[in-house]
């Protein structure tokens, strides 16, 4: 089924088609929502007010814009403001210094090679809240850049700033803990796979 | 040489999903969860028109026995007057026993079942 009959079939009531909808969209929302407020415990409840906007405002919905970018849109509102209503107003802007801090700080000696995939993302849950949610987008959601302006309202010019600049931390963060020999190693496992 | 292969770590590493997880009955738990919401919208908007349609009956009533017998609508009005206390708590128990009717206690009892 389609996102144009499964919208016309929640618009007409039917319940499950909103059931599958979730079910489509939920990756994509607790990515988004996910990277954004990084909590864990209050997740479900910032996905279940995703979906019931989702559901309120399904009848205003034109499709200028993919479905999943606007569904994006509305999960990254929901995390923006989670953050503003618990006042991380310093997580809202970004801020390379602090990250930069944070590079020092979680400095590791003879890091597990293997481990190597778990450090980065454990690196980019201390990056600002705009570099990782850029990240999230481009990368693991495959978004053009047109669409993460459309869901951040960021200009184009500033997404492409964001991802080159967290890329660049993300790379100084790795340098630190491979070397010549671990490296290797990772090719390996990551070839084997 | 290195560069090159940091970027590719990198890029595998920034495709894989983060550890966030949503409980696997989350689909169901939202869907009953907007039909709780929009039942709780309508039970309150038949409760709306209920309230409009009594008070509608009342001023036509009362409309019809001022063309019919005014003295009758006097003396109510005089006896609303006298006992205002009264009157307008008879009016708001009646109006809570309305609500609790058609909206309260069905949200009680779908509270009382997602316990359940």
């Amino acid at each position: 089924m389609n996102d144009t009959e499964l919208i016309s079939q929640i618009l007409n009531g039917n319940m499950n088609a909103f059931a599958f909808l979730v079910n489509r969209y939920q990756k994509l929302v607790v990515h988004v929502a996910g990277r954004i407020i990084q909590r864990q415990d209050e997740l479900e409840d910032v996905c279940q007010e995703v979906f019931l906007k989702v559901y309120q405002n399904l009848g205003n919905y034109r499709n200028e814009c993919k479905l999943s970018t606007w569904i994006a849109t509305i999960a990254y509102n929901a995390g923006i403001n989670y953050l503003r209503k618990y006042k991380k107003w310093d997580e809202v802007n970004p801020d390379d210094s602090a990250a930069l801090r944070n590079l020092t700080d979680y400095r590791v000696e003879n890091y597990e090679t293997t481990d190597l995939h778990r450090y980065i993302r454990e690196q980019i849950e201390l990056l600002p809240v705009h570099y990782r949610i850029v990240l999230t987008l481009y990368y693991l959601e495959e978004f053009s850049y047109q669409e993460i302006e459309q869901i951040t309202g960021m200009p184009e010019g500033t997404v492409k700033s964001y991802l080159f600049r967290a890329k660049t931390l993300l790379k100084e963060k790795l340098k630190f803990v491979v070397d010549e020999n671990s490296l290797k190693l990772v090719k390996e496992i990551s070839n084997e796979k | 040489m290195k560069n090159e292969d940091l970027s590719e770590i990198l890029k595998t590493s920034l495709k894989a999903e983060p550890n966030f997880r949503l409980p696997s009955d989350f689909s169901q738990k939202v869907t009953q969860s907007i039909a709780r919401h929009e039942q709780w919208k309508t039970d309150l908007t038949d409760y709306f028109y209920l309230l409009a349609t009594l008070l509608l009956l009342i001023i036509l009533l009362a409309g019809s026995y001022y063309l019919a017998d005014k003295e009758f609508l006097i003396r109510i009005v005089t006896f609303l007057k006298l006992y205002p206390v009264p009157v307008l708590f008879l009016i708001f128990t009646l109006n809570f026993i309305l609500l609790t009717d058609r909206v309260l206690l069905r949200l009680l009892f779908n509270r009382w079942k997602i316990n359940q």
